[in-house]
């Protein structure tokens, strides 16, 4: 480890560490907001990951041996304690998800302190997204240490008074021009090997975490006249279905089709972030879990199902509450209460009223398709989380 | 040393240098049960006030000042008195207990904390569970028994406290001062 080198170089050097916890969410979050930043405000930005593993399922260059590369701009690193000798003092260091930054790092920037105080980088703990009131009153609160160094907590979430929400500058132009040719999508389904989807056919996506509420969905879907295609990647939604497959999950394959009468099951492949932002603005329904696909199925103004992280003593629930009223604010009453019920039932795996909810709900409703559509505008609320961070640091 | 989690209005960490007397704590939930505990805090030394935001098992360094085992006395507005054992009185600032000034009711007899600072009483710690009366708060709606279905209720002294659907005007409460939550029915 080294301290800031004497260069005059005014690029800033913004360090991001993550733990990956759950395979996609953590990873999939800071993965953004590394290449927005590198992308969006030419900051060098290195990306320390705990698990390459996982990460390669998101990102298929990488290679999980190779303890340093570098992708789309940012220099992703291996965190292993060895490695922390590549690491050098910028001026940004952000846990994300409240990890522990290495004890090493840490005496380094004490001893920074000391020698030349206005060398100390901005220490930020980048927190999970909530919607919940007491967001605001905690977001950008300093937190001093018993090392005696400064932290701030940044929390994204969805009013000016937060860290925002992650969100690419020209996000919602490439979705609009995306979602007005309708061959994009066939392209799509044929380029993921997804076959006999015709375009006035109902394709829904399933990223979930295990609920029996899933079970009961698609075997409601199966009395429904319309055809229906549920794209469903191997993960832990199909261990919710098992008993709708023709064999054991291991032995399913990539593309393989399930005809369960007017549905039809398909294993989807894995594919990256761009890949998957381009599944959810061609599908007519999206069923998303955690965070980054949560926000990621606002943006593609389409209705969705969030499949929130569950937690000890429901807590969860408080947080999709608070979400489904914000979200619900400009809603027609009727419209709101159906959409709040079909949530809250999937995520308590309501096996009884999830369909009666599903059913009850209109999502060719105007007012319903006019929403989604305007609530991305409304959530990011002028400015995305980049750049309210970029902006933090700045006047921190 | 403390984690930020154990913390309770009326404690005093050093923070920098300088002695804080806690004022207020709240802990909400982060992702994955993890706590964030944001605190309250008027500096000893310079008398200003700040708020700080922690994870829960952040550790902190908390001061063990000089403490009287008392009973509260009256209020003198803007202070609080407090009597130790040998009738001797101290003046506590409204401000300084923070949330815990909900909880004091005339008549009280929990057995509170009275902290000093260079001589000055500063701050009082309530029990961790006392027991308050519901004043106030809307009939059952559901005939829930579960507990986990929650409505707000006015107790002894005006506090606020959100408890279990079951519980009914008249009922004595166990309350969590550390969290201001409900713990149950007595």
């Amino acid at each position: 480890m080294s301290l800031p080198s004497q260069q005059t170089n005014t690029r800033q050097q913004w360090d991001i560490f993550c733990v990956v916890v759950d395979n996609y969410g953590d990873i999939g979050v800071t993965w953004r907001l590394a290449k927005q930043l590198a992308a969006e405000y030419s900051i060098e930005v290195n990306l320390w990951i705990d698990d390459l593993n996982s990460f390669s399922h998101i990102l298929a260059r990488l290679n999980p041996e190779l303890a340093r590369q570098q992708f789309d701009g940012v220099n992703i690193f291996h965190w292993k304690a060895e490695n922390l000798t590549h690491f050098s003092i910028g001026n940004v260091l952000i846990e994300a998800f409240a990890c522990e930054i290495p004890s090493q790092i840490i005496e380094s920037i004490v001893k920074l302190k000391q020698l030349t105080p206005s060398k100390v980088p901005i220490w930020l703990n980048l927190e999970y997204l909530s919607a919940e009131d007491w967001v605001e009153g905690c977001h950008g609160l300093p937190s001093f240490q018993a090392c005696g160094l400064q932290k701030f907590f940044y929390l994204p979430g969805f009013t000016s008074k937060t860290g925002g929400l992650i969100c690419e500058k020209n996000l919602f132009v490439e979705r609009d021009a995306w979602q007005a040719d309708h061959t994009n999508k066939m392209r799509l389904f044929q380029q993921l090997g997804l076959t006999g989807i015709k375009p006035e056919h109902q394709v829904i996506s399933v990223f979930s975490y295990e609920t029996p509420a899933l079970l009961s969905l698609i075997t409601y879907w199966q009395t429904c006249k319309s055809n229906i295609h549920v794209l469903i990647p191997k993960g832990k939604s199909l261990n919710s279905i098992t008993s709708l497959l023709p064999c054991e999950i291991a032995d399913l394959i990539v593309g393989q089709q399930i005809s369960l009468g007017n549905v039809t099951l398909h294993v989807l492949p894995m594919t990256d972030q761009q890949g998957y932002d381009r599944l959810l603005w061609s599908c007519d329904f999206n069923i998303v879990r955690g965070e980054d696909s949560f926000l990621r199925a606002q943006w593609a103004a389409k209705p969705f199902i969030w499949h929130i992280y569950p937690q000890e003593d429901d807590y969860h629930l408080i947080k999709l509450q608070a979400f489904m009223q914000i979200y619900c604010d400009n809603l027609a009453p009727d419209l709101a209460k159906n959409w709040c019920e079909l949530n809250l039932a999937f995520n308590q795996g309501n096996q009884i009223t999830v369909a009666n909810h599903w059913q009850r709900l209109d999502f060719t409703n105007l007012s319903f398709a006019q929403h989604v559509k305007k609530w991305p505008i409304t959530a990011i609320n002028d400015a995305d989380l980049a750049s309210r961070l970029v902006q933090f640091v700045k006047n921190s | 040393m403390k984690t930020a989690h154990e913390i309770r209005p009326g404690n005093v960490i050093m923070l920098d240098g300088s002695p804080w007397v806690v004022q207020k704590t709240e802990t909400t939930r982060s992702g994955r049960n993890a706590a964030i505990v944001k605190l309250k805090l008027k500096n000893l030394l310079l008398d200003s006030g700040t708020e700080q935001t922690f994870k829960g098992e952040d550790k902190l360094e908390d001061i063990i000042l000089e403490r009287l085992d008392c009973t509260y006395s009256y209020f003198a507005d803007p202070m609080y008195v407090f009597m130790d054992e040998e009738y001797n009185q101290y003046d506590v600032e409204a401000d300084n207990l923070g949330d815990a000034a909900a909880y004091i009711v005339d008549g009280m007899e929990d057995q509170c904390q009275v902290t000093f600072y260079n001589g000055k009483a500063i701050s009082v710690e309530l029990p961790v569970h006392i027991v308050r009366e519901v004043i106030y708060t809307e009939p059952s709606a559901r005939g829930d028994t579960s507990g986990k279905v929650m409505k707000p209720a006015t107790i002894t002294g005006g506090g606020t406290v959100t408890v279990a659907d079951f519980v009914k005007v008249g009922d004595k409460i166990e309350i969590d001062t550390r969290t201001g939550e409900f713990k149950k029915r007595v």
